[in-house]
């Protein structure tokens, strides 16, 4: 078994400027928080965000100012509200949105994990999708007479999953939100896992197997105040905190305090 | 009969008489007006009804209060299939087609609607929303697309959208059979209406048909149909009172600014 072990520090350094940084885990559940927390430390820039639903970690790294571009389906806080720094910015044009879709995702790193340039799918048709994605082209049906939308194959150059467990070697245990973190640990270039506990042997079977993993660290609380079901709950109080800090006005502030952390 | 029952609970009433029994329910992200009114159906005439969530994916045939950090408790905790989102997007939804109801930006009069940006231009809107989800994905062949709007208002209800990320009626897709079914806090809606223009089919108690057309921003159709909603029966406002949803998580959708504000903290410290 190779030993993947390193810290935080090292892992971060794993990400360069200008790259696809995708994040494991869905919304406001087993995010890699702890990860983002590193990587505003050390202030990694000009990424393209991929986020299958965008939320608290990821509204932090547009925030700080590290994303440029953000590929998502949904970019919100849940029943918290909109995502505040992320409204903010995507309103004043500062930053990019790439428009995806649930499809979109999810067929482009089929396409990635299968290794072809695109997946076919029935969405987007007549939609300004089209409009606002030029890059994403109609595709005749070569057994009928029927089009559809070519979805793009999407690699990430780093993804970073967030687990309950893993083993030295990056096989790993998410817990039951299985979310899209299977295809980014097999379709991204890198592969980051940060894990509550880091086990000789695990004593459950994996959903993330390492072959494709680069670094493991241990990171308990990792993902707080994001959820780590079974093991935590969401920190709603916190989260709504961070929501009501940044609409008065307060990002600065609740960044300083969150980097200390 | 009952007298006493909030606007959202009469929305979630609206929406359990949609469901038929056995079949299954999609929901999206932060929708508990729609989770109060399928767990209704589930708890009254549909108790053989299958549930999707977008939370952790799963599929669920038994249920629980709503909640917000708990939510997870629910539907993994609960979950008779764990299902990974790109196997739900890519092998499950085309075959199963479970209902769902959508929540739109803005809408036009034949059920196109726009969950992108509100005002100014895409590059620089006057709002951002947070995105479609699979809404563009799903609305060029779902047959069963179905619509609630908590706070019907003229911008909500639009003649010309911003931004078109669903589909409605009268496009050139003919496995689409377009949106069937609206309710606002105002009213019932269909899409019966020529060339699919929706037409409104119910008002709620109190309403007058006068005060919905002047809170939409187009012509309304009418039904020949047109009635008054039936309201909640007293067990209906029991059961989402006590049984669904104790917090009374289901009324952040109705309502807006500083009294949602209090609401949420309210419903987060009490399940601290």
């Amino acid at each position: 078994m190779i030993n993947k072990v390193t810290t935080l520090a090292e892992a971060v350094k794993l990400v360069r400027q200008g790259e696809m940084l995708a994040l494991g885990g869905m919304t406001l559940y087993r995010r890699p928080v702890a990860f983002a927390r590193e990587l505003i430390r050390q202030g990694t820039g000009d990424l393209t965000l991929l986020a299958f639903t965008a939320s608290f970690a990821s509204d932090l790294l547009v925030g700080a100012g590290l994303v440029n571009r953000v590929r998502s389906c949904y970019f919100g806080m849940e029943a918290f509200g909109l995502a505040p720094m992320f409204t903010k910015l995507a309103t004043a044009g500062q930053v990019r949105v790439i428009e995806e879709t649930e499809a979109s995702i999810a067929f482009g790193l089929r396409a990635t994990l299968a290794g072809v340039g695109f997946m076919p799918g029935q969405g987007w048709v007549e939609t300004d999708l089209l409009k606002v994605r030029p890059d994403v082209k109609l595709v005749d049906d070569p057994y009928s007479d029927r089009r559809y939308v070519a979805f793009p194959a999407i690699k990430p150059d780093v993804a970073v999953i967030h687990a309950r467990l893993a083993d030295p070697s990056g096989n790993a245990v998410l817990g039951g939100n299985l979310a899209v973190d299977w295809e980014l640990s097999i379709g991204s270039e890198r592969v980051i896992i940060t894990a509550e506990r880091v086990v000789d042997k695990l004593e459950e079977r994996a959903d993330i197997v390492g072959l494709r993993v680069n670094a493991v660290v241990e990171a308990p609380g990792g993902a707080r105040p994001t959820s780590c079901y079974p093991d935590y709950p969401l920190d709603s109080a916190e989260i709504l905190r961070y929501v009501e800090t940044c609409n008065s006005g307060g990002f600065e502030d609740y960044l300083r305090e969150f980097l200390k952390g | 009969m009952i007298s006493d029952y909030t606007i959202g609970e009469l929305v979630c009433v609206c929406i359990s008489r949609q469901v038929e029994d056995g079949e299954p329910l999609a929901q999206g992200l932060t929708t508990p007006l729609v989770m109060a009114g399928y767990l209704l159906a589930k708890l009254t005439h549909a108790p053989n009804v299958v549930f999707g969530s977008a939370i952790g994916n799963t599929v669920c045939t038994e249920w629980a209060p709503l909640s917000i950090a708990r939510i997870e408790d629910i539907w993994l905790g609960q979950s008779i299939a764990l299902i990974s989102f790109p196997r739900i997007v890519c092998d499950i939804l085309f075959g199963s087609q479970p209902k769902e109801f959508f929540r739109p930006g803005q809408i036009d009069p034949y059920g196109n609607f726009n969950n992108i940006f509100i005002g100014g231009s895409y590059e620089r809107p006057t709002l951002r929303l947070p995105g479609c989800g699979g809404i563009a994905d799903v609305t060029t062949y779902h047959s069963r697309v179905y619509f609630y709007v908590p706070r019907h208002s003229r911008a909500v209800f639009v003649e010309r959208l911003d931004f078109l990320s669903g589909l409605g009626h009268g496009h050139r897709l003919p496995d689409y059979p377009g949106p069937r079914y609206l309710v606002s806090d105002l009213g019932q809606f269909d899409f019966e209406g020529e060339g699919g223009r929706m037409r409104l089919v119910s008002h709620h108690p109190g309403v007058s048909v006068e005060k919905i057309q002047k809170k939409t921003g187009f012509p309304l159709a009418l039904s020949p149909e047109l009635h008054e909603t039936p309201p909640p029966t007293a067990e209906e406002v029991r059961l989402l009172r006590e049984e669904i949803d104790p917090l009374g998580i289901r009324e952040l959708e109705t309502l807006g600014g500083a009294r949602r504000r209090r609401k949420l903290r309210e419903i987060i410290e009490r399940e601290q």
